[in-house]
């Protein structure tokens, strides 16, 4: 009891309770004026259209929602997970080696030009060689966004590791670090706010290649994730529409939960004097 | 004790080389101080870097208690130009970058350093919260943190407001002599070389080399900056620096 508090007052410190409720109230209110645009565009689309709905409207959207609850649920989740072992995968490799890459020279004269050589290959070309390769099974579709993923994430975080300060570098090694220490102390930190960056790029990135794994080949309504969801219903455009909006709302969650990690990892980004 | 023999430091090789320092020879005997002043761009801070084992000399050696200098050493803090502060860590953990780098928990000496310079307050602050001249303070506390026999420093003041600077080069001399490191100072502030060296080696333009030593017996002296021979030391560096100018 007493030490979930304590882990609760960890939290909030950290994430500056005063702000979450302001954040709160910007999310509401943005939320409540898309849901007025959409409902306006709906609208003027069905007048334009002689009454025929193709783009519904917000609360028969939700009501969709609700009823297809459980269903659209099981495929959220199916999605969620798809996308984040994409995204973890990529970062946890796409990170360091980028950093590598980025900052040994040697290196960097070796791998960076398979690096650009491979990196413009829209990696969605493969998808269909994979998937004849080894099916169309849930470690494909992973695969699929975590490639992609991954080199976005290699690409931008080896650039970052060229720019770091040699002022940083100097400083510690005179400090005594040994090259391990370097990154872990200079590098690493350093090239952290840029890459959270890139993290963000990379969900909306990793979710329109999830789109592709998702309807490529056949589609299963049930266990296939939102993509197969949507596609499968894009013809009642209301349960198709459910389906984007549980997508956005995904994207949502992992924009917050990255948010929420930068506010963490890196704290003396917010201490700084900043000019009204 | 810091000894340099025809020291020779060369950006580059064949015919790209560039020459930042020319056959310097010189020593600071253990707990005395040495300012080196020239114009901007002669190798200054080359020379110091060289000093540090962060740059290999080309040739001659460079001892510190008589060895060969061959990389950074722990017995050696290096203060750098900008204080080379990491904006990622606290106050506390800048000042005691080089214990937590070797494992070793900074024991309660770190926080007396901490405190001598002033900075207990601000311990968990990031640098971006600070002033300027509490990130040379905080530079500063770096340097001591390890106990150091010997102190190099790259402009550790440079531009700083004249009372401000004065205020950190009175405390500066408090710590020497309580600490009793022996320490180079790299400046082109002719006063600070006045204050703060007991022999001021002034440089000539790139590549460096001595161009003139000047010995400043009555350094450390109480209200030294209001003395005539502090007057007379700023005077003949100045001569000195403008000399063939
Ligand atoms: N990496 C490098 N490659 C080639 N030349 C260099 C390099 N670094 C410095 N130099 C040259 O070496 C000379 C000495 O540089 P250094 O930084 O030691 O000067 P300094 O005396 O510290 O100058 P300042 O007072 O402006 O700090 C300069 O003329 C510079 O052009
Ligand atoms: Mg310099």
């Amino acid at each position: 009891m007493n030490r979930a508090k304590r882990a609760g007052r960890w939290f909030v410190d950290r994430v500056e309770d005063r702000s979450v409720w302001r954040h709160l109230a910007v999310y509401a209110a943005s939320i409540l004026l898309l849901l007025l645009f959409w409902e306006v565009a709906s609208v003027v689309i069905r007048a334009l259209k002689g009454g025929r709905e193709y783009l519904p409207n917000p609360i028969l959207t939700i009501r969709e929602m609700v009823r297809l609850g459980p269903l659209l649920f099981q495929n959220f989740w199916i999605s969620a997970w798809r996308l984040v072992l994409a995204i973890l995968i990529a970062f946890s490799t796409g990170y360091p080696l980028g950093l590598l890459v980025g900052h040994e020279r040697r290196l960097d004269e070796l791998i960076s030009p398979m690096i650009y050589i491979v990196y413009p290959i829209p990696q969605v070309a493969f998808i269909l060689i994979l998937f004849l390769i080894f099916g169309i099974g849930h470690p494909v579709k992973v695969a699929i966004v975590a490639i992609a993923l991954f080199f976005q994430l290699l690409v931008s975080a080896r650039g970052e590791a060229k720019q770091i300060s040699l002022e940083h570098i100097t400083s510690v090694i005179s400090a005594g670090a040994s090259r391990w220490q370097v990154y872990r102390h200079v590098i690493l930190p350093a090239t952290l706010p840029s890459i959270l960056t890139s993290l963000r790029v990379s969900v909306g990135l990793g979710m329109a290649f999830l789109y592709i794994a998702e309807t490529t080949g056949s589609v299963d309504p049930v266990r296939g994730g939102l993509g197969s969801f949507i596609k499968n219903n894009m013809y009642s455009t209301g349960q198709a529409f459910a389906g984007i909006i549980a997508m956005a709302l995904l994207g949502l969650c992992l924009y917050i939960v990255i948010d929420v990690i930068e506010r963490i990892v890196c704290r003396w980004t917010y201490t700084a004097r900043r000019p009204l | 004790m810091i000894a340099l023999r025809d020291v020779v430091v060369e950006y580059g090789r064949g015919v790209r080389a560039v020459r930042a320092v020319d056959r310097i020879t010189l020593g600071v005997p253990q707990g005395q101080s040495l300012a080196l002043i020239g114009p901007s761009g002669c190798g200054k801070s080359t020379l110091l870097f060289a000093v540090a084992g962060l740059i290999r000399a080309t040739e001659g050696e460079i001892r510190i208690g008589g060895e060969l200098v061959a990389g950074p050493r722990r017995d050696t803090a290096l203060i750098l130009q900008n204080a080379g502060l990491l904006p990622w860590k606290t106050v506390w953990q800048n000042a005691n970058l080089s214990l937590l780098l070797a494992k070793e928990y900074p024991a309660a000496t770190a926080d007396a350093v901490l405190a001598e310079l002033g900075l207990s307050d601000v311990k968990s602050r990031y640098p971006s919260e600070l002033s300027e001249g509490m990130k040379r303070r905080v530079g500063i506390a770096r340097a001591l943190s390890t106990s150091p026999e010997v102190m190099l420093m790259d402009e550790p003041l440079a531009s700083l407001d004249t009372l401000t600077k004065e205020r950190i080069q009175d405390l500066f001399l408090k710590l020497w002599a309580r600490h009793a490191f022996s320490f180079v100072l790299v400046t082109h502030d002719i006063e600070e070389a006045a204050f703060l060296g007991q022999r001021i080696v002034v440089l000539s333009p790139r590549p460096a080399t001595v161009k003139a030593v000047v010995d400043n017996p009555e350094m450390g002296k109480l209200d030294y900056r209001e003395s005539s021979a502090f007057r007379a030391v700023v005077f003949r560096l100045r001569a000195e620096l403008e000399r063939g100018a």
